[in-house]
């Protein structure tokens, strides 16, 4: 029987080497893996929801113009299990907040999110968690 | 008086007979309890930095499949044998997973998809399995009392079910599914004659699940999967969130993974 976050595991192995990504697709055919950015802007909104969380940041483009980004991570039951809850992160909305994350390959304002900064300085990071 | 004595005597007397007919007439074991999320979830382990310390912790994966031999298990075998001229469907619609499976789209997994119970309750003439799915939270009200399947029901993603004890292994027969899903993430598609088999049994403190698939319109023989090694859980249901499916736009190519 195979399940829902199975194999991908594999897939990000590889082609992450640090860190750790998940999707229930293959990330390569919707991130580019190899652009891992940072943006910087306030924390908007976070859903709480399958198949991925997803937090939205408002950020200036290089114009000054204010974008909506969408940051998609892993499933709500993994972040549970790694005890984070959604009040955690939640607790930044309305902050400026940092979030490094590899970008929809679409070039749409989405991508997935590797590691969120508050403006406290807590910060959450994917990691493979085989690293000292 | 003395007429009253002794009849609350004699009430008194007769309490534990009817306690012992209340009981359950062959002592089977208690397959009760919370077991560990059943979805696998992706490895790796977030790490958290907060007031100048750090600590990483790793998810917690809780329902294996089993890497050693498990006393009382079916023989098992990777994949399921299908006729020869529906072949090139399965793997047309495994390659084509992120359009073709329900799943992907936050829908209903079915029995055996869905996979081990999250909380079982057992009763002396039913038993209960409760989910956590991404898709919702299902549940299973089973009959052991020997009932037959209903004849009256519609077809269901879970299926109807009835039960039965062989020995100390609970034995799940459950008939009459839709036709929408997968029994398994490789384009493991089914007719309406799926007939599927699910045994539990425990094995010390661990829950052991097996299935069998059989659908002699699809298959040439029913398959037997690996037995899953599900461990006791301390952690309490909780309704799943929401699912929004919002990544199948944004795909490139075909490419996916194994889902459920």
């Amino acid at each position: 029987m195979g399940h829902r976050f199975g194999r991908i595991l594999t897939a990000f192995a590889l082609v992450l080497a640090a860190g750790s990504l998940w999707a229930h697709h293959s990330p390569s055919a919707e991130f580019d893996m190899t652009k891992r950015f940072t943006l910087v802007g306030t924390l908007t909104r976070v859903d709480w929801m399958n198949p991925h969380i997803v937090v939205n940041i408002d950020a200036k483009s290089e114009g000054g113009k204010v974008e909506n980004w969408r940051l998609e991570s892993n499933p709500p039951s993994w972040f549970r299990r790694v005890g984070v809850s959604r009040a955690e992160i939640a607790r930044g909305i309305g902050q400026v907040v940092t979030v490094e994350a590899v970008r929809a390959k679409d070039g749409s304002l989405y991508g997935y999110m590797q590691k969120l900064t508050l403006a406290d300085g807590t910060s959450w990071e994917l990691v493979s968690g085989t690293e000292k | 008086m003395k007429n009253t004595f002794f009849c609350v005597l004699s009430a008194a007397a007769l309490l534990p007979a009817f306690a012992v007919a209340d009981a359950p007439k062959t002592a089977h074991p208690d397959l009760s309890g919370i077991w560990s999320y059943a979805i696998d979830l992706p490895p790796g382990a977030i790490k958290k930095q907060a007031n100048g310390s750090v600590t990483v912790q790793k998810v917690n994966r809780g329902a294996m499949v089993a890497t050693a031999s498990i006393k009382g298990a079916l023989p098992s075998t990777p994949a399921p044998s299908y006729k020869p001229e529906l072949q090139a469907k399965v793997k047309d619609l495994f390659d084509h997973e992120s359009k073709t499976d329900e799943v992907f789209y936050c829908g209903k997994p079915g029995v055996p998809r869905i996979g081990p119970p999250r909380k079982i309750v057992q009763t002396a003439g039913e038993i209960v399995f409760f989910y956590e799915d991404i898709s919702g939270d299902p549940y299973r009200i089973i009959p052991t009392d020997g009932r037959p399947h209903r004849a009256d029901a519609d077809p269901t993603y879970y299926g109807d079910s009835v039960a039965h004890w062989d020995g100390n292994t609970l034995v799940v027969d459950v008939t009459n599914f839709v036709e929408d899903t997968w029994f398994g993430e490789n384009g493991y598609f089914h007719s309406d004659a799926m007939h599927v088999t699910e045994r539990l049994w425990r094995d010390g403190e661990n829950l052991i699940y097996q299935v069998t698939v059989d659908d002699p319109k699809v298959l040439t023989a029913p398959w037997t999967m690996a037995p899953r090694v599900v461990k006791p859980s301390t952690e309490p249901l909780e309704e799943s969130p929401r699912c929004v499916e919002a990544d199948a736009n944004r795909l490139v190519n075909n490419d996916h993974h194994g889902q459920r």
